[in-house]
């Protein structure tokens, strides 16, 4: 199967397919942070006046549905998670509701000694109640293409 | 008393931290994110998968490197983590995590990091860069 990435790029992003809604419980920010490592007191004493999630604690929300309904399947390959970026914009607080909004950010390819890897960069933007965005997650996801030009 | 941007260099070195991913740590991450998978909290569930044993979860391993920062500068705020799961990082292997400063921004006081995660052989896993604020 041959993939256009180009045609992907234009067919499937830009637009939302998912939104999920999640609640913040503080016990789930300690653990989160502790486990990490976290020393800050603001990230790990749910008693400090400035209590927060760690900047990244976004990237354990995952929404519905990973692609949108209908997404071609590509190439047959094998897929993992290769990577993500998270970008921190206002603190995530206990109590908080947070309203995840995913779309698919970005189609590309690269070409290395293992052949050519498809990345699709899958965008959730996360806003709390007050409709104040507060992340944003890039995840990368890889399939490995034999067909991608 | 905690770092500041005007006491950092370019080129600076954080000090490596040897997080914990025993498998009990791993299991309090994954029951505090939600991360069900077999193959973060059991290792014969991971070898069923056809891993040597449970892997670290990804943004474990993130979490990691952010708590690497903030370990060297308490105060700094992170504005934006960036990290490649190049290959898995064993559940109860002892990795080691490094940050390095490659550059600074007298303008919005931030500074670029570069980060990796290496197992017992040396071999690089995980590695990443981090926009990082400082008072």
């Amino acid at each position: 199967m041959e993939i256009d990435v180009e045609t992907l790029k234009r067919d499937w992003t830009g637009f939302t397919f998912d939104t999920a809604e999640f609640e913040v419980h503080a016990a789930d920010l300690v653990g989160f942070a502790g486990a990490c490592g976290e020393v800050a007191p603001r990230y790990t004493d749910p008693s400090d006046p400035d209590f927060q999630a760690v900047p990244n604690y976004t990237a354990r929300y995952v929404g519905r549905r990973v692609l949108p309904d209908n997404f071609p399947r590509l190439g047959g390959g094998y897929g993992f998670d290769a990577g993500k970026c998270v970008t921190p914009l206002a603190p995530i607080r206990p109590g908080d509701k947070i309203t995840a909004r995913s779309q698919i950010h970005d189609v590309y390819t690269k070409t290395g000694r293992s052949g050519t890897m498809l990345f699709i960069v899958h965008r959730m933007e996360f806003s709390n109640q007050r409709g104040e965005p507060v992340s944003v997650v890039d995840w990368r996801m890889v399939q490995q293409d034999r067909g991608a030009r | 008393m905690s770092l500041s941007y005007d006491d950092v260099d370019f080129g600076a070195e954080l000090p490596p931290t040897a997080p914990d991913v025993t498998l009990g740590n791993v299991r309090r991450f994954t029951a505090a994110s939600g991360m069900t998978f077999g193959r973060f909290h059991d290792h014969e569930e991971a070898r069923k998968e056809g891993l040597p044993g449970a892997i670290v979860p990804g943004i474990m391993s993130q979490g990691m490197l952010v708590a690497l920062i903030h370990r060297w500068a308490p105060r700094a705020v992170v504005r934006k983590i960036d990290t490649i799961f190049r290959a898995p990082i064993l559940v109860d292997s002892h990795p080691v995590a490094r940050g390095v400063v490659t550059d600074k921004n007298d303008e919005t006081r931030t500074i670029e990091i570069d980060l990796t995660i290496q197992n017992e052989a040396k071999e690089t896993r995980v590695v990443g860069t981090a926009t990082v604020e400082l008072p």
